[in-house]
């Protein structure tokens, strides 16, 4: 699915210069779940964006789906991401504006689907997320457990290879949070590959591999076989 | 994807229903003061657009610079002048001459008697040549025979009730019969001559009281020449000298001082501004017109600014979607595409209401103006043109900041709220902009003093001459034969203290002539004439600086005594004016000599943008055409007024009274400077309402933006005074900024528009302090409510937000 060779990611002002990655080098493999956990500001976000295609590494190799996708445009990358990649995100960020069905339908809109096709995706996301009957409602009028059931549907309706979280149950009480997880544990389950972010320890049991990350580089590397075979049963 | 913008746009709108508000009404008065100027300014450039071959007509000027005057440029040109280019000059293809018949006094059908004031006596050219079509009658034969009249359909109207009767009918001139061999359609408002009624002009020619009509020593009527091409008019003007050599400068008298050019028709109206005597019926000024566009778009660059700034403040939350966008895939095009798209929104929304605001307000405009200006979707193309151009301009103008800026934006850094936020540059952006839109109403404001005082400077200055409690009451040419009676019959009213009479209200006649002095020498002076009696210095109040007025137990004064002004004296160099003669051949003395029996002070004959010219008066009764009637201040303005008509229609029978106040010959003088300073000070309300809006509209974004921050200061201790100071204060200075850059530019452009004015006032710190007070003052009670409002929260709440 995607592996990274030495990646390092270096952010510079005009005095300081911090090294938010440190030659970071993995492979994650099509249908994992994989948590990448570790401390306030050791890279772990900055890693997640990388990989999510939203940002460029300032040294080393990123394959995506077999392409060296590193030096990649900003248009290139929007076009990767749009039909790959599903985000969501902590504070869930969805548009205000624009009520459960149209933020759902939004990612399909870019893709340039046909409206009956947009339909039919959108209901099936709802469905499958259990919040069709608030698909009138606008952000504000939901739970937020609701929300990132929104925001997982989001993520999920254009089909993509790979779904990003970003602390995806971080503004979610547990009973919320742990609805949100079985989410994605049933999306992996369907194959979609997951890489999570999370400072939560009973969050990253859902996953079969945890990536440990310290001062921008990979301490830790922690295949869980027992869960990745109960998972493939 | 559209409907998605639009719901979104919508969506976003409704959310923030003030700043919508604030939005729609600054763009909707913005774009309403540029469709009004607008209109005026088409109105301005219609003029003489009706004509077919504008493009080759040119106007006669010349260019007189005769001593004691100066130069001046005259449009009012010799009767030979038309036929002798005609011949002289192959490039002319045809000329036409048209001149006031001022010696109608009367033009009547039965009971039915009006002064007619459009009545000209032109060639028969003038058919072809001004694109004149004909309802009755053939433009063949109309104007050929003497004593025809060709009549528009209004005035058919007037005297016929249906225009068609009025053909083969008559009407008396005076006391002449005239036939009418055609009627014409109306002429169109937007011209610069107006006629509706033209007679041969053969006619007058052919009357011994116009024989200086042939010669060449006399500037009496307009000629207009049709070139064969544009451009045959730089070789005219080329040959007008050898031209004038041939005419002109033939005789003793004649006009040695003295140069041609052809004006273009398409300047006669706007740009005639320099020519100090012209026969128009409608005058417009280009410079005017120059500064309402800019101000027009002054003050839609103010809406969108305050739309931009609004922008600006609000993309800290748009900024937010627009990164979620970007994540799902949007690229730079579609995010641009979708703010246009909002701001065209919100534009044609303002438009539509800006529509409904000029419907509103151009009823008081057209009074304002007096002009009939209407929304036109039909028949004015260029409006409809004009509006959309608008349209897609304000959208794009104020959808690039949020469109090019907001989609520019990295979503990494927009979703983890890094950025957004109004940085540095964009907070240093809106204050450029905040300081812009003061600079303009600083400016603005200036003006609108400066203007202010030299308008009232102009109306209180002591003219020398008095109007206030006078009625000038016209008689014609033929009046002054029965002077004695009339001033007898109207002295009788115990409220009248004197009748007199002359040649016009402010003693001057519209002729100007030389004068040559009874010396060794011959000198001579170009000068103004004016022909009043022995009542008319004493009516108005004209003081004497030397000598006497003219004396009526001294009989010998008619044609034989001259008064001067104190300008004649200087410009011939005296010491002392008594007693000296002119030559004058129409004198009264058989020597053909006249003699200067006093000097008064100089008065102000015409308006003070023009300085006091030498001038020359004779009590000279046949040059009257009419009287003043000076009354007592107790007296009753109405009751004397139709004593007046009473009397008037007994002494002169069939003669229509035309009395008007003589302060309105003041008013009228002014009258358009006073229509442009109402314009400005409406417009520079809307410039700074629109200023004060925005300001409002940003301020109150950012307070609410700042609402932690204001928190934590409380929680450490700041009062409420202190903090709204400390709100309000950055943005003064902004006000102040923009007031220390617009005073200069102000001050320069101001004084260039006074010098225009003979007579000015000079532009002081106050007029300088006093805008850039106001300013602040109306900035200041903007946004310090709000402020106060925001320090005087309860940080808790405060604190919560964010």
């Amino acid at each position: 699915m995607l592996k990274t060779v030495n990646l390092s990611k270096i952010f510079r002002t005009d005095e300081v210069e911090t090294t938010a990655l440190n030659k970071v080098s993995f492979e994650i493999k099509k249908g994992e779940f994989v948590a990448i956990m570790g401390p306030s500001g050791c890279g772990k976000s900055t890693l997640l964006n990388i990989l999510g295609l939203l940002d460029n590494p300032t040294e080393g190799e990123y394959y995506f789906l077999g392409r060296e996708v590193s030096g990649f445009t900003e248009k290139q990358r929007a076009n990767t991401r749009k039909q790959n990649i599903g985000f969501v995100f902590q504070n869930f960020n969805l548009i205000d504006e624009l009520n459960v069905y149209e933020n759902v339908e939004l990612p399909l809109i870019y893709l340039g689907l046909s409206s009956s096709e947009r339909k039919r995706r959108v209901e099936s996301a709802l469905e499958q997320m259990q919040i069709m009957h608030r698909r009138k409602h606008f952000p504000l009028q939901l739970s937020g457990g609701q929300q990132q059931r929104v925001a997982v549907a989001r993520a999920v309706v254009a089909n993509p290879h790979l779904i990003l979280a970003d602390e995806p149950t971080g503004n979610l009480d547990s009973a919320h949070g742990e609805e949100v997880m079985n989410l994605l544990a049933s999306l992996n389950q369907n194959g979609t590959t997951i890489i999570m972010v999370t400072h939560s320890q009973r969050d990253a049991e859902y996953a079969q591999r945890i990536i440990r990350l310290f001062d921008g580089q990979v301490i830790n590397e922690n295949i869980k076989a027992g869960k990745l075979e109960a998972n493939t049963l | 994807m559209f409907a998605n913008y639009l719901k979104t746009a919508l969506r976003s709108l409704m959310r923030q229903k003030n700043y919508a508000l604030i939005n729609l009404a600054g763009l909707s008065f913005g774009i309403a003061a540029f469709i009004l100027i607008m209109l005026y300014v088409q109105h301005e450039l219609k003029f003489d657009h009706h004509l077919s071959k504008r493009d080759r007509i040119f106007r006669v000027v010349e260019i007189q610079n005769e001593p004691g005057v100066g130069e001046q440029h005259v449009a009012i040109t010799m009767g030979p002048l038309a036929k002798a280019m005609l011949s002289d000059f192959p490039q002319v293809k045809n000329a036409v001459r048209l001149m006031s018949a001022f010696n109608v006094t009367a033009v009547s059908r039965g009971e039915k008697s009006f002064r007619e004031d459009n009545l000209y006596y032109a060639d028969p050219s003038v058919i072809d040549m001004f694109d004149i079509s004909f309802i009755y009658g053939d433009p063949a034969k109309a104007m050929q025979e003497p004593r025809s009249v060709v009549l528009s359909r209004k005035v058919a109207e007037k005297y016929f009730g249906d225009a068609a009767k009025a053909m083969g009918n008559t009407l008396l001139f005076d006391k002449t019969s005239f036939t009418i061999t055609g009627v014409m359609d109306d002429q169109p408002e937007t011209t610069h001559f107006f006629f509706d009624m033209l007679v041969p002009i053969a006619t007058a020619e052919a009357l011994p009281a116009f024989e200086w009509m042939k010669g060449w020593n006399s500037n009496s009527l307009v000629t207009y020449v049709e070139l064969d091409r544009p451009s045959s008019a730089a070789e005219i003007n080329m040959g007008f000298d050898d031209f004038l050599k041939r005419y002109a400068f033939s005789k003793d008298d004649g006009w040695q001082y003295l140069e041609m050019y052809l004006q273009p028709l398409s300047e006669v109206y706007l740009k005639s501004g320099h020519i100090k005597f012209q026969n128009v019926t409608a005058m417009g000024d280009a410079s005017m017109v120059n500064v309402f566009i800019v101000i027009s778009i002054l003050i839609l660059l103010i809406a969108c600014v305050n739309f931009i700034n609004i922008s600006i403040a609000r993309s800290v939350k748009r900024s937010r979607e627009v990164g979620m966008r970007k994540v799902l895939g949007a690229d730079r095009g579609s995010l641009i595409i979708q703010f246009i798209s909002e701001s065209a929104i919100i534009t044609l929304t303002s438009v539509v209401l800006a529509l409904g605001i000029v419907e509103l307000v151009l009823p008081e405009l057209n009074k304002l103006l007096g002009t009939v200006f209407t929304i036109d979707f039909i028949s004015n193309p260029m409006f409809n043109a004009g509006l959309l151009l608008l349209f897609i301009v304000i959208s794009l103008v104020s959808g690039s900041y949020p469109a090019f800026y907001l989609s520019r934006l990295h979503p990494i850094a927009v979703l983890r709220g890094i950025s957004g936020r109004s940085g540095p540059r964009s907070g240093l952006l809106s204050k450029v902009l905040v300081v812009f839109q003061f600079i303009i109403s600083v400016g603005l404001l200036l003006a609108v003093f400066v203007i202010r005082d030299q308008v009232n400077f102009i109306r209180n200055k002591d003219l020398g001459i008095q109007y206030t409690n006078r009625i000038f009451v016209g008689f014609g040419e033929s009046g002054f034969e029965k002077i004695g009676v009339i001033k007898q019959e109207l002295m009788q009213h115990p409220a009248i203290q004197s009748v007199s009479g002359c040649s016009y209200v402010n003693g001057v006649a519209g002729s100007q002539g030389p004068v040559f002095v009874d010396d060794s020498a011959n000198t001579k002076l170009f000068v103004r004439y004016g022909f009043v009696d022995e009542d008319f210095f004493r009516s108005m109040d004209v003081e004497f600086a030397d000598g006497r007025d003219f004396n009526g137990l001294q009989s010998g004064d008619i044609n034989r005594a001259v008064i001067v002004n104190q300008a004649t004296v200087s410009a011939l160099g005296w010491d002392n004016a008594l007693g000296r003669k002119f030559v004058f051949p129409q004198s009264a003395d058989s020597s053909g000599k006249a003699e200067i029996i006093g000097v008064v002070k100089d008065y102000h004959y015409y308006s003070l943008r023009s300085p006091i010219e030498p001038a020359v008066w004779i009590w000279s009764p046949e040059r009257f055409r009419g009287v003043v009637v000076k009354y007592a201040n107790s007296g009753n303005r109405d009751e004397i007024r139709s004593f007046i008509e009473s009397k008037w229609t007994s002494v002169f029978p069939g003669l229509p009274v035309q009395m008007t106040d003589a302060t309105n010959y003041l008013t009228q003088n002014y009258k358009g400077d006073q229509t442009t300073f109402t314009l400005f000070i409406y417009f520079t309300m809307v410039s700074l309402l629109l200023s004060c809006l925005g300001l409002f509209g940003l301020t109150s974004l950012l307070i609410e933006q700042r609402t932690r921050v204001i928190g934590i200061r409380k929680v450490m201790g700041g009062t409420v005074s202190q903090i709204a100071i400390h709100l309000v204060k950055d943005y003064l200075l902004l006000v102040f900024t923009a007031g220390i850059i617009a005073l200069p530019a102000g001050y320069f452009l101001l004084q260039k528009q006074l010098d225009e004015f003979a007579y000015h006032i000079s532009i002081n710190v106050i007029h300088l302090i006093v805008p850039v007070l106001l300013a602040l003052l109306i900035a200041f009670l903007t946004i310090v409510f709000k402020a106060y409002r925001a320090a005087n929260a309860n940080p808790v709440v405060a604190l919560k937000y964010e």
